[in-house]
């Protein structure tokens, strides 16, 4: 009996104090706090950083245990004097570049920043053209409409002149079109 | 019950069918017999998939665990009021849902479309059905909400938590409603194209239905963001998550329709690119189902997620088809009338609106799709998250908000340099006053300045045309100013209520960019007794009081505010535990005043019972973002009241060409 009691006592305690410990250590990974300007710098690296296992949220958002530790280990490496940079690179060298919250700029993520600036550009050239296609010369506009009443200047006569076309029905404007009437 | 709701989802598919069938026949044939026989059994599937409706409503109320939509969205614990929420809680309810909506509403839309559109109407009812035939039938045979169990559970699994919240009775209908009422200018659009006679005629009904579908579709965004910012506990209100962003991007595509529609209303301008812009938004639209029900990409909202995905994208597919397949056949058909006179124009400054909400929409887009693409590309797959859709959309959104005050100040047609000069001037003084009026304050943050400048700009030029218009309108009628105003307002409703949509638009913007630039935030863990400090607050944690119930353990947390030493006020902050979703829920404490929130989320009880994790945070100017909503709506309802009819408008119709079928509906 004896000799079966010492070794279930050491397990015993061993298993105590993993559980103790672990106690303490699950304390410790909830919550650190920091000084006002690195927590400030802690929060911005939350937002930067996912959730590895959350649907699309940053470890600000998230109320998942990872997250928490997570943001507690940001924490640690930030009191240890670790630059921001080198913090999530730690995190990308665990779980990969898509635990970015913003895609690197290098590499295929390079292709996120450049297609909306070029969609863009390719979008004003097409506006472009079309304002061009749209136009007529200004000169044949005054010329076949010679009963058409020139631009008014006056801010307020014009005002009063679109009211005149509403009360003449909501229809676009026949009455002041010089380019075929619509019946 | 459960009887009851397949029979009556049975009869809707049938009556869809043949509601399609004979509008789409009745259309071409010019059959007037035809296409009232499918106008009624439009109104006959309504009623069907109502009694559907109502049978899976009283399923819940009467506990009825054997169908299993029932056992899987609510308990015997659940509150009764929530199952309104419970019935589209799942992905077979919202069908319904949806279905019914769509139902009902395309009966409203076509008893109310005027008689003039000819063979425009049964055509546009024949598409409506075709989409509605869709839902039906994937319901039908996939996801049909009246499928039994078994064996009957004694009880079922509950409520999901997080949608237990007043919003969550208005968010959820206003975005499925929203974005099923943009298949009704589509249809009117896709009528046009199909009758083949191509002008201007569907314009008043597609101005209105889109208008109210940009309604009911930005409501229940900013609803959804106010239901994230109070029970999501992070203390903010959009994430770009995928499933916001597929409601947003049909909106953005709604909001180009509803201002260039107003073009061609006016100068019979931009007809072809009216159409793109709907079935575009439309395309959005069907595209937000996919994200939504597909579960390509993961998100918050994953509880509506569901196998169905191919399902929609094939929607997807063949809607892009056919509505553009239509647009270029009938592209010769689609010449404007009118031409462009000027670039300083208020109608190119709507193309310009428009290339920037498509812009933002593509962006949007964008971010959606490339996790997906790097993934099938590389194999790798990039998160895009927040801040790229801040960086990209940001200036994008600036640059709209600045076109929101500059544009309405251009006259159609043509803008002389004098006319923009006399137009400007006093809102560009009196926001350039603001700018050192912020500098002076201390707001030195580039962006939140500029973008602060460009909102008040947005103010001061709707302001002037207020004043300008009522003084002119005093002149005229000589009532008293306020009268003078309300008259001005009712003689050009669109137009005023255009400028109330307007403000309600930079009373957001300012909520954004306060909150977004010079938000205040912290983590702390009280004990009781133990205060914090954050902005000009002192949040004192008084103590906690827990609730256990039948299916969740509830706890409130009381805390008090001083501000600068003076009491202002005592908070709660409220959580609760629920053991079937393994979820903790909260509700944040929020001291809201229009200068500031401040949001104190009661989170993780620490292992002693009486401490707790405290988030807090000071969020400067949000109050302005809720209360643009009402703005907005406001803004919408003056827009489409209606104005007193004009015998002028009648005597147009019978002179408009080509024969029209004689006693249409």
């Amino acid at each position: 009996m004896k000799r079966v009691r010492t070794p279930v006592a050491l397990v015993v305690i061993v298993f105590a104090l993993a559980l103790g410990t672990a106690q303490v250590r699950a304390q410790q990974t909830v919550f650190l706090e920091l000084p006002p300007n690195l927590e400030a710098v802690a929060i911005r690296l939350d937002k930067q950083i996912m959730c590895p296992v959350c649907p699309s949220e940053t470890l600000n958002q998230s109320q998942a245990t990872l997250a928490k530790q997570m943001r507690a280990i940001i924490r640690e490496r930030l009191a240890a004097g670790q630059s921001p940079e080198q913090v999530s690179g730690y995190f990308v060298s665990v779980y990969g570049e898509s635990v970015l919250a913003e895609p690197p700029a290098s590499g295929v993520g390079l292709a996120v920043w450049l297609v909306p600036p070029a969609g863009l550009a390719v979008g004003i050239a097409a506006l472009a053209l079309a304002l061009k296609s749209m136009r007529r010369p200004q000169a044949t506009a005054r010329a076949s409409a010679p009963g058409q009443p020139k631009a008014t200047t006056d801010p307020d006569l014009e005002r009063y002149l679109d009211e005149v076309d509403r009360e003449f029905g909501s229809n676009p404007g026949p009455s002041r079109h010089p380019e075929g009437v619509r019946e | 019950m459960a009887d009851l709701g397949t029979t009556s989802i049975i009869v809707a598919l049938a009556l869809t069918l043949y509601a399609g069938v004979t509008s789409f026949a009745g259309a071409r044939q010019r059959n007037d017999v035809l296409v009232l026989s499918g106008q009624r059994a439009t109104y006959a599937s309504a009623l069907a998939l109502g009694i559907g409706v109502l049978a899976l409503v009283v399923s819940f109320l009467q506990n009825d665990f054997s169908i299993r939509y029932v056992a899987e969205h609510s308990n015997l614990a659940m509150p009764r009021v929530y199952t309104w929420v419970a019935f589209y809680a799942g992905n077979a309810g919202s069908l319904l849902f949806v279905a019914f909506a769509l139902a009902a509403v395309t009966s409203i839309a076509m008893a109310r479309t005027p008689h003039g559109l000819g063979a425009q109407r049964p055509y546009a009812n024949a598409v409506l059905m075709t989409i509605l035939t869709f839902f039906v039938a994937v319901m039908l045979f996939m996801a049909n909400p009246f499928v039994t169990l078994p064996t009957v559970p004694l009880d079922g699994q509950g409520i999901n938590p997080l949608l237990t919240h007043p919003g969550m009775f208005i968010h959820p209908p206003m975005i499925m409603t929203g974005l099923i009422i943009i298949a009704i200018p589509f249809a009117l659009g896709m009528g046009a194209l199909l009758s083949g006679k191509i002008d201007d005629d569907w314009v008043d009904a597609g101005r209105v239905w889109g208008i109210v579908a940009w309604a009911m579709l930005g409501t229940g965004l900013l609803l959804g963001a106010w239901w994230a910012y109070t029970i999501l506990g992070w203390g903010g209100y959009w994430a770009w998550d995928p499933v916001e962003n597929a409601a947003f991007m049909p909106w953005l595509g709604l909001t180009a329709f509803i201002h260039s529609i107003m073009v061609q209303k006016r100068r019979g301008m931009f007809r072809m690119w009216n159409i793109v812009l709907i079935n575009t938004s439309f395309a959005l639209g069907a595209f937000g189902i996919f994200i939504n029900r597909g579960g390509p990409v993961p998100s918050v909202h994953s509880f509506g997620a569901s196998t169905l995905g191919w399902v929609f994208l094939l929607f997807l597919g063949v809607t892009v088809a056919v509505s553009f397949g239509l647009f270029f056949y009938r592209f010769a058909r689609l010449r404007s009338r009118s031409r462009l006179e000027s670039v300083l124009s208020r109608e190119a400054a709507f193309l310009v609106n428009n290339l920037l909400l498509l812009a933002v929409a593509f962006v949007t887009l964008w971010g959606v799709v490339f996790p997906l693409i790097s993934e099938l590309v590389t194999g790798e797959t990039i998160t895009v998250g927040a801040p790229f859709y801040n960086k990209v959309n940001g200036p994008l959104l600036l640059a709209l908000v600045f076109l929101m005050g500059v544009g309405p100040l251009l006259p159609w047609r043509h803008a002389t340099s004098a006319t923009i000069r006399r137009a400007l001037a006093i809102p560009a003084a009196l926001t350039g006053a603001v700018f050192v009026a912020l500098l002076v304050l201390g707001v030195h943050n580039m962006i939140a300045l500029v973008s602060f400048t460009v909102s008040s700009l947005v103010a001061a030029s709707v302001l002037q045309e207020w004043v300008r218009g009522t003084i002119a309108r005093r002149r005229v009628s000589g009532a008293a100013y306020p009268v003078a105003f309300a008259q001005l307002m009712a003689t050009n409703r669109p137009r005023y209520g255009g400028y109330v949509a307007h403000l309600g638009i930079v009373m957001l913007a300012f909520g954004i960019i306060g909150s977004q630039f010079y938000n205040l935030e912290r983590d702390i863990i009280l004990s009781p007794g133990q205060q914090a400090s954050i902005g000009d607050y002192e949040v004192e944690f008084i103590g906690s009081q827990s609730l256990p119930l039948a299916d969740r353990t509830e706890r409130t947390a009381t805390l008090r505010v001083t501000r600068d030493g003076e009491f202002v006020r005592t908070i709660q902050a409220w959580q609760g535990f629920y053991p079937s979703f393994s979820m903790l829920s909260t509700r944040a404490a929020i001291y809201s005043t229009p200068k500031e929130d401040l949001y104190v989320m009661f989170s993780e009880v620490q292992p002693d019972g009486e401490s707790a994790v405290f988030r807090l945070l000071v969020n400067p100017l949000v109050w302005w973002m809720w209360m643009a909503g009402p703005f907005v709506i406001l803004g919408t309802v003056i827009a489409l009241w209606p104005a007193r009819q004009r015998a002028s408008a009648s005597v147009t119709t019978p002179v408009r060409g080509s024969p029209l079928p004689t006693g249409v509906g």
